[in-house]
């Protein structure tokens, strides 16, 4: 039993505790929005200390940045991809993993039904499988998920005729995961992944990814800094009072369909890969709500060629409000090639199934492990 | 205004969809929405029972639309164009088709009863042709498996597979087979007049 009268008291000063810790918040995020301002000019002076600090970089728009929403272009043509994979069992009957890449092609103003795909690949191989000794899971295989992704969204972007195409991908465009891993191949992996983005950026087409309810705080970390008189040493030393407060927070005052200023991301493997390679990836918030409506907050991260392209900036910025106000605060094509990208639990078992029985046509007897075959029993419900 | 030309489909072996659950007594069959000809309440459908050589006829009895979340979500907004048709054409919605077993074909004669098998999952279910209505409807016998099916619109089902199964004959048979099937009512339901008359009120409707 709960004993709640031994709780009272507790959940009384819990109850003040929370609304101080608001008002702190409240006051906080004013603090910061005031700080936009009074730094709104001094972009030029923290760049440097930015990138070392690990803050939001400034670009050359004043920190307080408003652009409205651009006119939406009647005709265009929006592609969303994304991935989902089934990690390598190793209490399974064989050893493989399973890419499903989602997608939708979406002709703004055609009137004709928008393409779906939904291709999933199969990876058995011990080539496949493996990198060196380790196994392809987790991380690495997430670095794979999200080639496949853009890969298969540079191949849906070339075969596209012309006229303006807005790519966009859930999530960020940089391969952060490379950060735990081994360092060598980690140039490979970005290689191949910004020969993609090269493959987009030569079509003509517009890219960026879009991050729902995003927890960055880099921007307050810049706002920090700036505080701090540009000098890291001290923005180090001092505690920095918009740490938990995320920058979304900070831009919930952008009107519907107005963004932010452009920043740089300070992320180690942007500067380390992207930005030699002319990929550097930039970012932005965006009040993506309909007129009249709560915030929604999103941050899109777009790389400089498009940025440096009024025109393909102008479409990121007004392609992505006209496919959040179809959805409702998320792009309608991310949804879809989610939706198409999802495996379902019993769509896994048939998958189990089917390699099951291609083992055993092909002579071979197979079985789970004893942990994964009790698992079995255990987890489908009591009969009794 | 629907034409009798119209109720009934003039292809041959037109596909509505494939078996999801079956009884002895009817099935449930799952089709894709936006088919060129959706099924309509009444039709003649037939499932070949392969192995068994049995063919099992069945009027559809139900249409039934399933939504999801994303889908109630279009439906209070007002979305574009091509969102209605993404919705409908690529999310693979099914429609889930009722149908009442009425008959078979068995050693090619057909016989109006409960089929000795139902058809098996992912059998495929195909629209009757306007000469197996013909050949089905010669005798009325299945009126009494449609009046004893429970949880159907009995008397609207009936009346709808008149309709569909008078448009398939020639307009100078139309009269006398409706006529016919008012006789055969009279024999089932001599002992419901109110409900008879209701029936023979909409048959002689039709007939004119």
């Amino acid at each position: 039993m709960l004993d709640l009268s031994r709780l009272t008291r507790t959940a009384r000063e819990m109850g003040q505790a929370l609304a101080h810790q608001e008002r702190t918040f409240t006051e906080r995020v004013a603090e910061g929005r005031a700080w936009l301002k009074t730094f709104a000019e001094s972009g030029e002076t923290l760049r440097e200390g930015a990138e070392a600090f690990g803050a939001a970089i400034p670009t050359g728009e004043p920190l307080n940045t408003v652009v409205p929403c651009p006119p939406i272009p009647a005709r265009f043509t929006a592609i969303g991809a994304d991935g989902t994979a089934i990690q390598p069992d190793r209490h399974g009957q064989a050893l493989y993993y399973l890419l499903n890449i989602g997608s939708l092609v979406y002709r703004h103003g055609s009137g004709q039904t928008p393409e779906a795909r939904s291709i999933p690949s199969l990876h058995y191989t011990d080539d496949d499988l493996y990198e060196g000794a380790l196994l392809v899971s987790g991380n690495l295989l997430d670095v794979r998920r999200d080639l496949a992704e853009i890969s298969h969204l540079a191949d849906l972007v070339e075969a596209e005729p012309s006229g303006p195409i807005l790519a966009l991908v859930d999530g960020t465009l940089i391969l952060w995961v490379l950060e735990n891993l081994p360092a060598p191949g980690r140039r490979e992996k970005v290689t191949r992944y910004l020969t993609q983005l090269d493959r987009i950026c030569q079509k003509g087409a517009a890219l960026a990814a879009f991050i729902s309810r995003p927890r960055h705080s880099e921007v307050g970390r810049l706002l920090h800094l700036a505080q701090s008189g540009g000098d890291v040493q001290r923005a180090r030393e001092r505690e920095n009072p918009l740490e938990r407060i995320p920058d979304r927070v900070l831009f919930a005052h952008l009107p519907p369909g107005s963004r932010s200023a452009l920043f740089a991301s300070p992320n180690s493997i942007n500067r380390m890969f992207y930005v030699p390679a002319g990929h550097e990836i930039l970012f932005f918030y965006l009040n993506v709500a309909d007129e009249g409506e709560e915030p929604i907050i999103a941050r899109v991260e777009t790389p400089r060629w498009v940025t440096e392209d009024k025109q393909r900036l102008a479409l990121v910025h007004a392609g992505i409000v006209a496919q959040c106000r179809i959805t409702g605060g998320f792009p309608y094509v991310l949804a879809r090639a989610d939706e198409l990208a999802y495996i379902s639990g019993p769509e896994r078992e048939q998958l189990e199934e089917m390699v099951g029985m291609a083992l055993l046509a092909a002579g071979i007897v197979s079985a789970p492990s004893p942990k994964a075959y009790y698992k079995s029993l255990t987890r489908r419900g009591r009969r009794w | 205004m629907v034409k009798m030309e119209d109720l009934v489909g003039g292809t041959a072996n037109l596909r509505v969809g494939r078996v999801l659950r079956a009884s002895a007594r009817g099935f449930v069959v799952g089709c894709k929405v936006m088919q060129p000809d959706i099924p309509a309440f009444g039709s003649f459908v037939r499932a070949d029972l392969q192995p068994a050589g049995i063919s099992v006829y069945g009027l559809i009895y139900d249409v039934v639309l399933r939504d999801d979340p994303m889908a109630r979500r279009f439906v209070i907004a007002e979305p574009p164009e091509e969102v209605i048709r993404d919705q409908r054409e690529n999310r693979g919605m099914p429609i889930e088709v009722g149908v009442l077993a009425v008959g078979c074909r068995m050693e090619g004669r057909i016989v109006h009863c409960i089929p000795p098998q139902p058809p098996v999952t992912m059998d495929t279910l195909y629209r009757c042709t306007p000469e197996e209505i013909v050949e089905f409807t010669q005798r009325l016998d299945y009126f009494r498996l449609v009046l004893d099916a429970p949880y159907v619109p009995v008397d609207e089902l009936l009346l709808a597979s008149l309709r569909v199964a008078a448009a398939a004959r020639p307009p100078q048979e139309r009269r006398p087979f409706l006529i016919e099937a008012g006789r055969e009512l009279t024999r089932l339901l001599g002992n419901d007049l109110l409900r008879l008359d209701g029936l023979l009120r909409r048959l002689s409707a039709m007939a004119r």
